[in-house]
């Protein structure tokens, strides 16, 4: 959970990171990259989601801050939610152009979000 | 018109406090300036950095304390 520390108004730009998370093995990838490059200290994991839904507080948090999304594939739902917005990410990431491509197989997803991040560091 | 400061409690928070009331003021609105400092409350707008002000529900900015002139434009 955040912590007060982490809300604080400290004047800098948070960075958040948000992935499509969509249905597919790329989708999937995008989502546990997102876990990863937090983990790795590159910004916060933030609710894309939220954004899509036109919720005020997400949209509003997302322009505010520096982000990296991640979208699956070229369908680009996450920019897509973001351009809705007027939003421009500060890193957009497409998984399918890192070289995985897209299917309903999600048996490799460990080797493949390793494979992904090492192409996006 | 309720008008909500989520923030700690900071002096950014204050200053966003003070500019949304005299900004209400100065357009002759009627409002309610409510401050929120529980971080349980303020996360549940989905904010992920204060100060943010929320106008009847909506969050309308995150991370910047608007100016008077700013905030007259938002009411």
């Amino acid at each position: 959970m955040l912590e007060e520390k982490d809300l604080c108004c400290n004047g800098s730009a948070k960075t958040l990171i948000l992935a499509c998370a969509g249905g597919s093995n790329t989708g999937q990838i995008s989502n546990k990259a997102m876990i990863e490059l937090e983990k790795r200290g590159m910004g916060n994991a933030y609710c894309l989601a939220g954004v899509g839904a036109d919720l005020s507080g997400f949209v509003e948090s997302a322009r505010a801050a520096n982000t990296i999304l991640i979208d699956g594939c070229p369908i680009g739902c996450g920019k897509k939610s973001f351009e809705k917005h007027g939003i421009t990410p500060t890193r957009y990431i497409v998984v399918t152009e890192l070289g995985i491509e897209k299917n309903h197989n999600f048996d490799n997803l460990e080797a493949e979000t390793e494979e992904a991040i090492r192409k996006m560091l | 018109m309720k008008i909500h400061i989520l923030g700690s409690g900071c002096q950014n928070c204050m200053k966003l406090a003070k500019n949304a009331e005299e900004a209400a003021k100065a357009k002759g609105t009627e409002c309610e300036v409510i401050k929120i400092t529980d971080i349980k409350e303020i996360m549940s707008y989905g904010v992920m950095q204060t100060p943010a002000i929320v106008i009847d529900g909506k969050v309308k900015s995150v991370g910047r304390v608007l100016s008077v002139e700013e905030i007259k434009k938002l009411l």
